[in-house]
Protein backbone atom coordinates (compact mmCIF):
# COMPACT_ATOMS: atom_id res chain seq x y z
CA UNK A 1 0.00 0.00 0.00
CA UNK A 2 1.25 3.67 -0.59
CA UNK A 3 2.29 5.42 2.16
CA UNK A 4 0.93 8.52 3.43
CA UNK A 5 2.41 11.59 2.00
CA UNK A 6 0.97 14.16 4.11
CA UNK A 7 3.78 14.78 7.63
CA UNK A 8 1.41 15.22 10.88
CA UNK A 9 2.46 13.54 14.39
CA UNK A 10 1.32 10.62 15.03
CA UNK A 11 -1.81 10.15 16.82
CA UNK A 12 -2.94 14.10 16.38
CA UNK A 13 -5.31 13.18 13.69
CA UNK A 14 -9.09 12.19 13.22
CA UNK A 15 -8.22 8.12 12.59
CA UNK A 16 -10.01 6.36 9.64
CA UNK A 17 -13.61 5.33 11.77
CA UNK A 18 -14.71 1.88 10.70
CA UNK A 19 -18.53 1.46 12.02
CA UNK A 20 -20.52 -2.12 12.36
CA UNK A 21 -24.09 -0.90 12.69
CA UNK A 22 -25.71 -4.43 13.30
CA UNK A 23 -28.84 -5.88 13.69
CA UNK A 24 -28.67 -7.70 16.90
CA UNK A 25 -32.34 -9.32 17.22
CA UNK A 26 -31.82 -10.47 13.45
CA UNK A 27 -28.48 -11.31 14.03
CA UNK A 28 -29.10 -13.78 17.18
CA UNK A 29 -32.35 -15.02 15.24
CA UNK A 30 -30.44 -16.12 12.43
CA UNK A 31 -27.23 -17.16 14.04
CA UNK A 32 -26.10 -15.43 11.40
CA UNK A 33 -24.32 -11.87 10.68
CA UNK A 34 -25.23 -12.26 6.99
CA UNK A 35 -27.59 -9.85 6.24
CA UNK A 36 -27.27 -8.10 9.56
CA UNK A 37 -24.60 -6.08 9.33
CA UNK A 38 -23.67 -2.94 7.70
CA UNK A 39 -20.54 -1.39 7.44
CA UNK A 40 -19.18 1.67 6.89
CA UNK A 41 -16.00 4.02 7.29
CA UNK A 42 -15.14 7.85 6.99
CA UNK A 43 -12.80 7.84 4.38
CA UNK A 44 -15.69 7.61 1.42
CA UNK A 45 -14.21 10.93 -0.40
CA UNK A 46 -10.57 8.74 -0.25
CA UNK A 47 -11.90 6.42 -2.67
CA UNK A 48 -13.34 3.65 -0.28
CA UNK A 49 -16.60 1.28 -1.42
CA UNK A 50 -19.48 -0.97 -0.53
CA UNK A 51 -20.39 1.32 2.35
CA UNK A 52 -23.76 0.32 3.78
CA UNK A 53 -22.87 -3.50 3.13
CA UNK A 54 -20.55 -6.29 4.52
CA UNK A 55 -17.92 -6.22 2.24
CA UNK A 56 -16.88 -2.71 3.09
CA UNK A 57 -13.56 -1.71 1.33
CA UNK A 58 -11.43 0.74 3.01
CA UNK A 59 -9.12 3.14 1.45
CA UNK A 60 -6.16 3.31 3.55
CA UNK A 61 -1.83 4.12 2.98
CA UNK A 62 0.92 2.94 5.01
CA UNK A 63 0.62 4.78 8.34
CA UNK A 64 -3.22 5.51 8.56
CA UNK A 65 -4.61 5.25 11.82
CA UNK A 66 -8.04 3.21 11.83
CA UNK A 67 -10.15 2.34 14.51
CA UNK A 68 -13.47 0.33 14.85
CA UNK A 69 -16.41 0.61 17.16
CA UNK A 70 -20.16 -1.25 17.33
CA UNK A 71 -23.46 0.22 16.67
CA UNK A 72 -26.65 -1.78 17.72
CA UNK A 73 -29.84 -1.19 15.62
CA UNK A 74 -31.28 -1.62 18.87
CA UNK A 75 -29.72 0.76 21.53
CA UNK A 76 -30.62 -1.65 24.75
CA UNK A 77 -29.04 -4.80 23.09
CA UNK A 78 -25.44 -5.24 24.05
CA UNK A 79 -22.97 -5.33 20.84
CA UNK A 80 -18.97 -5.54 21.06
CA UNK A 81 -16.30 -6.49 18.61
CA UNK A 82 -14.68 -9.45 19.59
CA UNK A 83 -11.82 -9.89 17.45
CA UNK A 84 -10.34 -8.30 14.27
CA UNK A 85 -9.03 -10.93 12.29
CA UNK A 86 -6.39 -9.52 9.85
CA UNK A 87 -2.79 -10.89 8.47
CA UNK A 88 -0.75 -8.99 11.22
CA UNK A 89 1.50 -8.13 8.14
CA UNK A 90 -0.82 -5.65 7.61
CA UNK A 91 -1.80 -4.09 10.96
CA UNK A 92 -2.27 -5.67 14.45
CA UNK A 93 -5.96 -4.69 16.04
CA UNK A 94 -5.63 -3.55 19.78
CA UNK A 95 -8.76 -3.61 22.18
CA UNK A 96 -9.11 -0.44 23.99
CA UNK A 97 -12.15 1.11 26.21
CA UNK A 98 -13.00 4.07 25.90
CA UNK A 99 -12.15 6.19 29.63
CA UNK A 100 -14.46 5.89 32.22
CA UNK A 101 -16.51 3.04 30.82
CA UNK A 102 -16.69 -0.57 29.02
CA UNK A 103 -16.90 0.52 25.92
CA UNK A 104 -14.77 -1.01 23.70
CA UNK A 105 -13.28 -0.26 20.46
CA UNK A 106 -10.34 -1.43 18.25
CA UNK A 107 -7.32 0.66 17.11
CA UNK A 108 -4.07 -0.38 14.39
CA UNK A 109 -1.72 0.94 12.05
CA UNK A 110 -1.59 0.45 8.35
CA UNK A 111 1.79 -1.64 8.24
CA UNK A 112 4.24 -0.46 5.11
CA UNK A 113 4.43 -3.09 2.50
CA UNK A 114 0.91 -4.56 3.04
CA UNK A 115 -0.42 -5.85 -0.13
CA UNK A 116 -3.15 -3.79 -1.85
CA UNK A 117 -6.20 -5.56 -0.60
CA UNK A 118 -6.11 -7.45 2.49
CA UNK A 119 -9.40 -8.81 3.78
CA UNK A 120 -10.28 -9.27 6.94
CA UNK A 121 -13.02 -10.98 9.36
CA UNK A 122 -14.79 -9.51 12.28
CA UNK A 123 -15.87 -11.15 15.42
CA UNK A 124 -19.01 -9.96 17.33
CA UNK A 125 -20.41 -10.34 20.89
CA UNK A 126 -24.20 -10.12 20.32
CA UNK A 127 -26.98 -10.11 23.53
CA UNK A 128 -26.41 -13.25 25.95
CA UNK A 129 -24.73 -15.13 23.25
CA UNK A 130 -21.74 -16.54 25.04
CA UNK A 131 -20.01 -17.67 21.29
CA UNK A 132 -19.34 -15.06 19.15
CA UNK A 133 -20.37 -14.39 15.76
CA UNK A 134 -18.53 -13.83 13.17
CA UNK A 135 -18.65 -12.30 9.79
CA UNK A 136 -19.20 -14.67 6.57
CA UNK A 137 -18.11 -12.35 4.24
CA UNK A 138 -15.07 -10.55 4.24
CA UNK A 139 -14.51 -6.24 4.34
CA UNK A 140 -11.08 -5.35 3.26
CA UNK A 141 -8.73 -3.01 3.04
CA UNK A 142 -7.60 -1.80 0.23
CA UNK A 143 -4.29 0.69 -1.50
CA UNK B 1 -50.11 -0.26 23.90
CA UNK B 2 -48.59 1.39 20.44
CA UNK B 3 -45.59 -0.75 18.62
CA UNK B 4 -42.67 1.12 18.76
CA UNK B 5 -40.62 2.05 15.42
CA UNK B 6 -36.89 3.07 15.84
CA UNK B 7 -35.22 5.26 12.73
CA UNK B 8 -31.25 5.38 13.21
CA UNK B 9 -30.15 8.61 10.97
CA UNK B 10 -26.61 7.85 10.98
CA UNK B 11 -24.26 11.00 9.50
CA UNK B 12 -21.00 10.97 8.09
CA UNK B 13 -20.39 14.30 9.58
CA UNK B 14 -16.93 15.08 8.22
CA UNK B 15 -18.81 14.47 4.87
CA UNK B 16 -21.39 16.59 5.09
CA UNK B 17 -19.64 19.87 6.62
CA UNK B 18 -17.24 18.91 3.56
CA UNK B 19 -19.87 18.93 1.35
CA UNK B 20 -22.43 21.17 2.96
CA UNK B 21 -25.14 18.33 1.90
CA UNK B 22 -26.79 15.16 3.38
CA UNK B 23 -26.99 13.59 0.09
CA UNK B 24 -24.42 10.27 0.30
CA UNK B 25 -23.60 10.95 3.60
CA UNK B 26 -26.68 10.04 5.69
CA UNK B 27 -27.35 6.51 6.05
CA UNK B 28 -31.28 5.69 7.50
CA UNK B 29 -32.09 2.56 9.20
CA UNK B 30 -35.40 0.88 11.15
CA UNK B 31 -36.28 -1.75 13.06
CA UNK B 32 -39.16 -3.13 10.52
CA UNK B 33 -37.12 -5.08 7.68
CA UNK B 34 -39.29 -7.62 8.72
CA UNK B 35 -42.75 -6.05 7.62
CA UNK B 36 -41.19 -4.49 4.45
CA UNK B 37 -39.14 -1.37 4.96
CA UNK B 38 -36.48 -1.17 1.96
CA UNK B 39 -33.67 0.89 1.63
CA UNK B 40 -32.37 -0.21 5.08
CA UNK B 41 -28.27 1.31 5.72
CA UNK B 42 -29.11 3.74 2.66
CA UNK B 43 -30.24 7.41 2.31
CA UNK B 44 -33.45 6.18 0.71
CA UNK B 45 -35.61 4.36 3.51
CA UNK B 46 -39.08 3.56 3.01
CA UNK B 47 -40.01 2.27 6.28
CA UNK B 48 -43.08 0.13 6.22
CA UNK B 49 -45.91 0.73 9.18
CA UNK B 50 -48.64 -1.66 8.88
CA UNK B 51 -51.78 -0.88 9.83
CA UNK B 52 -54.16 -0.06 12.37
CA UNK B 53 -55.50 -3.50 12.95
CA UNK B 54 -54.30 -6.95 14.47
CA UNK B 55 -54.24 -9.95 13.08
CA UNK B 56 -57.16 -10.99 14.41
CA UNK B 57 -59.06 -8.04 12.55
CA UNK B 58 -59.80 -6.22 16.16
CA UNK B 59 -59.09 -2.41 16.33
CA UNK B 60 -54.93 -1.62 17.06
CA UNK B 61 -54.18 1.32 18.42
CA UNK B 62 -51.49 3.35 16.84
CA UNK B 63 -48.26 3.03 15.85
CA UNK B 64 -45.23 5.25 17.02
CA UNK B 65 -41.85 6.37 15.81
CA UNK B 66 -38.47 7.27 17.29
CA UNK B 67 -36.23 9.37 15.62
CA UNK B 68 -32.48 8.83 16.97
CA UNK B 69 -29.47 10.67 14.82
CA UNK B 70 -25.86 8.79 15.82
CA UNK B 71 -22.30 10.29 14.52
CA UNK B 72 -20.79 8.27 12.36
CA UNK B 73 -17.29 7.89 13.13
CA UNK B 74 -17.70 9.59 16.48
CA UNK B 75 -17.82 8.02 19.84
CA UNK B 76 -20.84 5.66 19.86
CA UNK B 77 -24.03 6.25 21.32
CA UNK B 78 -23.40 3.85 23.50
CA UNK B 79 -21.04 5.42 26.02
CA UNK B 80 -23.04 6.59 29.44
CA UNK B 81 -25.31 9.57 28.83
CA UNK B 82 -23.64 12.96 29.30
CA UNK B 83 -20.20 11.02 28.36
CA UNK B 84 -18.98 14.02 27.27
CA UNK B 85 -19.49 16.51 30.23
CA UNK B 86 -18.96 13.76 32.60
CA UNK B 87 -15.48 13.29 30.98
CA UNK B 88 -14.53 17.11 31.49
CA UNK B 89 -14.93 16.50 35.10
CA UNK B 90 -12.67 13.11 35.32
CA UNK B 91 -10.06 15.05 33.08
CA UNK B 92 -9.99 18.68 35.66
CA UNK B 93 -9.84 15.85 38.50
CA UNK B 94 -7.09 14.21 37.09
CA UNK B 95 -4.92 17.41 36.35
CA UNK B 96 -5.75 18.42 40.28
CA UNK B 97 -4.35 14.81 40.93
CA UNK B 98 -1.19 15.22 38.96
CA UNK B 99 -0.17 18.68 40.43
CA UNK B 100 -1.02 17.12 43.87
CA UNK B 101 1.75 14.70 42.74
CA UNK B 102 3.79 16.83 41.51
CA UNK B 103 3.46 19.41 44.73
CA UNK B 104 4.41 16.10 47.18
CA UNK B 105 7.98 16.03 45.77
CA UNK B 106 8.31 20.58 45.34
CA UNK B 107 9.42 22.85 47.49
CA UNK B 108 7.54 24.00 50.49
CA UNK B 109 6.61 27.44 48.27
CA UNK B 110 5.38 25.60 45.45
CA UNK B 111 3.29 22.99 47.34
CA UNK B 112 2.18 25.72 48.90
CA UNK B 113 0.88 27.15 45.91
CA UNK B 114 -0.49 24.11 44.91
CA UNK B 115 -2.60 23.89 47.46
CA UNK B 116 -3.62 27.38 47.25
CA UNK B 117 -4.95 26.33 44.35
CA UNK B 118 -6.43 23.77 44.97
CA UNK B 119 -8.87 25.46 47.76
CA UNK B 120 -9.81 28.51 45.15
CA UNK B 121 -10.87 25.50 42.92
CA UNK B 122 -13.05 24.57 46.03
CA UNK B 123 -15.09 21.16 45.72
CA UNK B 124 -17.49 20.10 43.18
CA UNK B 125 -21.12 18.00 43.94
CA UNK B 126 -21.25 15.26 41.18
CA UNK B 127 -23.60 16.14 38.72
CA UNK B 128 -26.13 12.96 38.46
CA UNK B 129 -28.06 15.45 35.07
CA UNK B 130 -25.35 14.43 32.25
CA UNK B 131 -26.67 16.72 29.39
CA UNK B 132 -24.61 19.83 28.82
CA UNK B 133 -24.42 22.50 25.91
CA UNK B 134 -21.63 21.75 23.52
CA UNK B 135 -19.63 24.94 24.73
CA UNK B 136 -19.26 23.95 28.46
CA UNK B 137 -17.42 20.30 27.19
CA UNK B 138 -13.81 19.98 26.90
CA UNK B 139 -13.19 18.83 23.51
CA UNK B 140 -12.42 15.42 23.15
CA UNK B 141 -10.83 13.09 20.56
CA UNK B 142 -12.64 10.15 18.97
CA UNK B 143 -10.91 7.69 21.72
CA UNK B 144 -12.69 10.36 24.19
CA UNK B 145 -8.98 11.82 25.38
CA UNK B 146 -8.98 15.63 25.52
CA UNK B 147 -7.47 17.30 22.63
CA UNK B 148 -6.13 20.92 22.33
CA UNK B 149 -5.02 23.75 20.71
CA UNK B 150 -4.44 23.27 16.21
CA UNK B 151 -4.85 19.08 17.56
CA UNK B 152 -7.93 20.09 18.69
CA UNK B 153 -9.27 21.53 15.10
CA UNK B 154 -8.11 18.26 13.46
CA UNK B 155 -8.75 15.35 15.53
CA UNK B 156 -11.74 16.54 17.84
CA UNK B 157 -14.73 14.03 18.16
CA UNK B 158 -18.02 15.02 16.08
CA UNK B 159 -20.74 16.66 18.23
CA UNK B 160 -23.82 14.02 17.80
CA UNK B 161 -26.31 15.34 15.22
CA UNK B 162 -29.57 17.19 16.54
CA UNK B 163 -33.36 17.02 15.04
CA UNK B 164 -34.78 20.29 14.51
CA UNK B 165 -37.63 19.70 13.35
CA UNK B 166 -39.52 17.52 10.90
CA UNK B 167 -41.83 18.65 7.72
CA UNK B 168 -43.01 17.84 4.70
CA UNK B 169 -45.92 15.47 3.21
CA UNK B 170 -46.23 12.87 6.09
CA UNK B 171 -46.79 15.91 8.02
CA UNK B 172 -48.62 18.33 6.44
CA UNK B 173 -51.39 15.32 5.14
CA UNK B 174 -51.52 14.47 9.01
CA UNK B 175 -50.14 11.27 8.75
CA UNK B 176 -47.82 11.43 11.35
CA UNK B 177 -47.57 14.34 14.55
CA UNK B 178 -44.05 14.70 15.25
CA UNK B 179 -43.12 16.61 18.19
CA UNK B 180 -39.82 16.76 20.26
CA UNK B 181 -39.87 14.81 24.16
CA UNK B 182 -37.93 14.87 26.87
CA UNK B 183 -37.02 11.40 28.75
CA UNK B 184 -35.23 9.63 30.77
CA UNK B 185 -33.56 7.72 28.06
CA UNK B 186 -30.32 6.45 28.15
CA UNK B 187 -28.76 6.96 24.71
CA UNK B 188 -29.89 10.46 23.52
CA UNK B 189 -29.40 13.04 26.72
CA UNK B 190 -32.58 12.80 27.04
CA UNK B 191 -34.51 14.35 23.86
CA UNK B 192 -35.98 12.94 21.24
CA UNK B 193 -38.03 13.17 18.45
CA UNK B 194 -41.14 11.25 18.29
CA UNK B 195 -44.33 10.71 16.26
CA UNK B 196 -47.76 9.23 16.24
CA UNK B 197 -48.86 7.80 13.07
CA UNK B 198 -51.83 7.55 11.59
CA UNK B 199 -52.40 4.15 9.97
CA UNK B 200 -56.06 4.23 8.53
CA UNK B 201 -54.97 5.80 5.53
CA UNK B 202 -52.73 3.68 3.19
CA UNK B 203 -49.90 5.21 1.16
CA UNK B 204 -46.37 6.28 1.12
CA UNK B 205 -45.63 9.42 2.41
CA UNK B 206 -42.47 11.82 2.50
CA UNK B 207 -40.76 13.23 5.38
CA UNK B 208 -37.78 15.65 5.77
CA UNK B 209 -35.58 15.64 8.81
CA UNK B 210 -33.92 19.14 9.39
CA UNK B 211 -30.21 17.68 11.34
CA UNK B 212 -28.32 20.35 12.88
CA UNK B 213 -24.54 19.60 12.69
CA UNK B 214 -21.42 21.38 14.72
CA UNK B 215 -18.70 22.55 13.17
CA UNK B 216 -15.45 23.38 15.31
CA UNK B 217 -14.13 26.10 13.66
CA UNK B 218 -11.01 28.41 14.26
CA UNK B 219 -12.98 32.09 14.75
CA UNK B 220 -11.08 35.28 17.15
CA UNK B 221 -7.82 33.33 17.82
CA UNK B 222 -10.39 31.09 19.55
CA UNK B 223 -12.43 27.59 18.61
CA UNK B 224 -15.98 27.87 18.65
CA UNK B 225 -19.11 25.50 17.89
CA UNK B 226 -20.63 26.78 14.87
CA UNK B 227 -24.58 25.32 13.61
CA UNK B 228 -24.67 24.00 10.36
CA UNK B 229 -27.95 23.10 9.10
CA UNK B 230 -28.88 20.87 6.70
CA UNK B 231 -32.21 18.47 5.88
CA UNK B 232 -32.44 14.88 4.64
CA UNK B 233 -35.65 12.92 3.35
CA UNK B 234 -36.92 9.42 4.22
CA UNK B 235 -40.44 8.24 3.77
CA UNK B 236 -42.91 6.09 5.09
CA UNK B 237 -45.29 3.21 3.66
CA UNK B 238 -48.30 2.48 5.22
CA UNK B 239 -50.23 -0.41 4.71
CA UNK B 240 -53.41 -2.58 5.59
CA UNK B 241 -51.29 -5.57 6.57
CA UNK B 242 -51.92 -6.05 10.37
CA UNK B 243 -49.45 -5.39 12.85
CA UNK B 244 -48.14 -8.38 13.91
CA UNK B 245 -45.65 -9.93 16.49
CA UNK B 246 -42.08 -10.51 14.93
CA UNK B 247 -41.34 -13.81 16.62
CA UNK B 248 -44.59 -15.34 16.56
CA UNK B 249 -46.05 -13.74 13.52
CA UNK B 250 -49.52 -13.46 15.08
CA UNK B 251 -51.01 -10.16 16.65
CA UNK B 252 -49.34 -8.62 19.94
CA UNK B 253 -51.14 -10.32 22.06
CA UNK B 254 -50.18 -12.98 24.77
CA UNK B 255 -46.66 -14.80 23.47
CA UNK B 256 -47.42 -18.67 22.81
CA UNK B 257 -45.36 -20.05 26.32
CA UNK B 258 -46.59 -23.19 27.36
CA UNK B 259 -48.42 -23.53 30.60
CA UNK B 260 -46.04 -26.03 31.29
CA UNK B 261 -42.71 -27.10 29.88
CA UNK B 262 -43.14 -29.84 26.87
CA UNK B 263 -43.49 -33.44 28.57
CA UNK B 264 -39.88 -35.31 27.87
CA UNK B 265 -39.91 -38.15 25.63
CA UNK B 266 -40.44 -41.50 26.53
CA UNK B 267 -37.38 -43.56 27.56
CA UNK B 268 -36.56 -46.18 24.42
CA UNK B 269 -37.41 -49.37 25.75
CA UNK B 270 -34.66 -51.01 27.34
Amino acid sequence: MPSKSKKSRPGTDRPISITAVVDCVGALASRSLHGNLYLYDTNRAAGSTGLGTEELRTRVRAGDRLLWNVISLECETYAAIDAIVVDPEVCEPERHTYPGTDITYWTATVKPGAPDVAHYQVRLRLGTRTEPITTTLRPALVG
Amino acid sequence: MAQQLAIIVLVDIGGALRDRTLDDNVYVFDNMRFQGSTGEGTGDLVTAVNGSYWSDGSQGTEQVLNWLPYALGGIPPTVPRGYAAERSRQIDQQALDDLRALADGADDEAAGGVNRIRRDIGTRVRSTRGARGLTSRKVLDVTGRPVSGADAAAAHNYATPIITDITGEAVDEKIIYPAEYGSPDMVTDGWYWSATIDTARPGTYAYTMHVQLHELVERDAGLRWEAVDLTCEARLRVVTEPKRNAFTGGGLGLLPVYPAPPAAPAAPPA
